[in-house]
């Protein structure tokens, strides 16, 4: 079914609960069918927008903009507030690499739940974890425990696990600045490779990588949708009012 | 995706077969870590319950002979582990269930991993340390009473309800200790008090003798429960009480279910405040 579009988002809304008091987080479990104990902060206001199956998608906006807020949604690991979304097909987030490890555990230990949780079955996974090896590319410290890497190293073994879930959406998150420069380059190559395969949602602020890649562009501000729509014209205006808030602030400051 | 959607009496058995391989992987993890770096290893799970075996017979059966009028030290004694086995399950899951969520921050806020499976992951690897005492229990009777009743093949009757109880408990802690650290020092002080509301160092039928009110007190302890009846089959050789024991699987059942739903209706919120 081609007409079914990867993901589909109608009037996405999410407000964090802001507690005064931790205890009032409790209360609010407790009584919270008649009393309020919190203040609503709206991050993300009436998100409606679909991608379709093969699309490449990037997201461009400032920090605090809602860019994370919104991927975690559609990964399923926070829920909105109000609206509905749906994601066809296995989804690969490259979201905050590598923070679901465990020091004590080996490279290759880690990469085995790491893929367990995308959802690969054992043998999937037994399948592949040589690849895995491969592509992260660190040579022995793959069998030595992941307190002992760099933060490039984790980020290695963290994409190399999302290259290989045999996902159809891969959702990723400003997350390839950490990496050398040779393993940019590889991430990069993978994820223009992916784009002929599967539908890319991507934050990141190169947005000349963004220009090159995307086949849309959704600028968010504020939590809503600014403009969205071709790459080249979206961040061209991205870039100019950049520009203009570099110089209003620099004038303010003088 | 027009996935079928299970009733809500299966909804959780579902949930954990299709997260199965990583539940299956994250045991594992449990377990790896929890032995690395130990020279003895596994063999420590197997002398921890041998050495609590001993000190209690040795203690109690000297220094407490009216809780064991009766019985013979070592009957006394596989009493007492049998009933120490069953309730150390629930008192180490009751301890680390409401801090579960917060060891595990950084794969619920930032990963897509199903925080509901953390409480099986916990459970399994609780039980499994319950069943290498178990088998400690059963060399220990052997070597000293030389036979086994043939009772103690009913004992999975018993393990799996037991199982969903705690699995159900283990949700609502979980959820609950995720709002406040409270819970975590509640339970604290609440579980030291119910182990002597519970019938690990005398049995049930010698309070019986003595109020028949305080007994029934006592019955409402569903821990106890499942420690008179693992002890009627494993130990007595008698089989428990059909009507009991049915009474026992369907509470457990419902907190099973009671704990799930609890869960998954604040699961969302949770990764939010957590």
């Amino acid at each position: 079914m081609s007409s079914e579009p990867a993901i589909r988002c109608s009037g996405i809304g999410k407000a964090f609960q802001l507690y005064a008091h931790q205890n009032d987080q409790l209360k609010q479990v407790l009584f919270g069918l008649w009393k309020q104990f919190y203040k609503e902060k709206w991050v993300l206001h009436d998100m409606t927008f679909t991608v379709g199956k093969g699309e490449r998608v990037g997201i461009v906006g400032r920090n605090g903009a809602g860019k994370t807020t919104l991927l975690q949604i559609l990964c399923g690991i926070t829920a909105p507030t109000k609206g509905a979304f749906e994601v066809n097909g296995r989804i690969a987030p490259i979201l905050a690499l590598g923070s679901g490890f465990d020091g004590l555990l080996t490279g290759r230990e880690n990469a085995r739940i790491g893929a367990a949780i995308l959802g690969l079955s054992r043998k999937e996974v037994d399948a592949r974890i040589d690849d895995i090896a491969a592509f992260a590319d660190i040579g022995p410290f793959f069998e030595q425990p992941m307190r002992t890497y760099s933060m490039g190293m984790i980020a290695r073994v963290a994409f190399a696990i999302c290259a290989f879930a045999d996902a159809d959406v891969l959702i990723v998150d400003e997350a390839l600045s950490v990496g050398d420069e040779i393993f940019q380059r590889k991430c990069e190559k993978y994820i223009s490779d992916f784009s002929r395969r599967g539908t890319i949602l991507m934050v990141s602020h190169d947005l000349a990588f963004l220009e090159n890649l995307c086949d849309r562009a959704l600028w968010l501000e504020n939590g809503v949708v600014r403009e969205i729509g071709e790459p080249a014209r979206i961040i061209a205006d991205y870039r100019a009012a950049m520009v203009a808030e570099e110089e209003s602030q620099a004038t303010g400051a003088a | 995706m027009l996935a079928s959607i299970p009733p809500a009496y299966l909804a959780p058995f579902e949930r954990a077969w299709r997260h199965r391989e990583l539940i299956r992987a994250v045991v594992r993890r449990e377990f790896i870590s929890r032995f690395r770096g130990s020279f003895l290893g596994p063999a420590w799970a197997v002398l921890a319950p041998l050495l609590m075996l001993l000190t209690y017979t040795t203690l109690f059966s000297i220094t407490v002979p009216q809780l064991s009028a009766g019985m013979s030290v070592m009957d006394y004694a596989g009493g007492i582990f049998i009933g120490l086995i069953v309730f150390n399950l629930f008192s180490e899951l009751a301890y680390r269930a409401p801090i579960l969520l917060h060891e595990h921050v950084n794969f619920v806020k930032r990963s897509i991993f199903p925080s509901e499976t953390i409480a099986w992951t916990a459970t399994i690897r609780a039980f499994t340390y319950a069943g290498v005492a178990f088998g400690v229990y059963i060399a220990f009777r052997l070597f000293t009473a030389g036979t086994l009743p043939l009772t103690i093949v009913l004992t999975p009757l018993l393990v799996v309800p037991f199982f969903l109880f705690i699995l159900g408990v283990v949700w609502f802690l979980m959820a609950l200790g995720a709002f406040t650290r409270d819970v975590a020092h509640i339970m604290a002080s609440i579980v030291p008090v119910l182990m002597f509301a519970t019938p690990i160092f005398y049995r049930l039928e010698q309070i019986e003798q003595m109020s028949v009110s305080t007994a029934w007190l006592l019955r409402l302890n569903i821990v106890g429960d499942y420690i008179e009846m693992m002890r009627a089959v494993a130990l007595d050789g008698h089989v428990p009480n059909v009507f009991g024991y049915l009474i026992a699987v369907a509470v457990s059942y419902a907190v099973f279910l009671a704990g799930y739903q609890f869960f998954m209706r604040y699961k969302s919120v949770i990764v939010d405040v957590i």
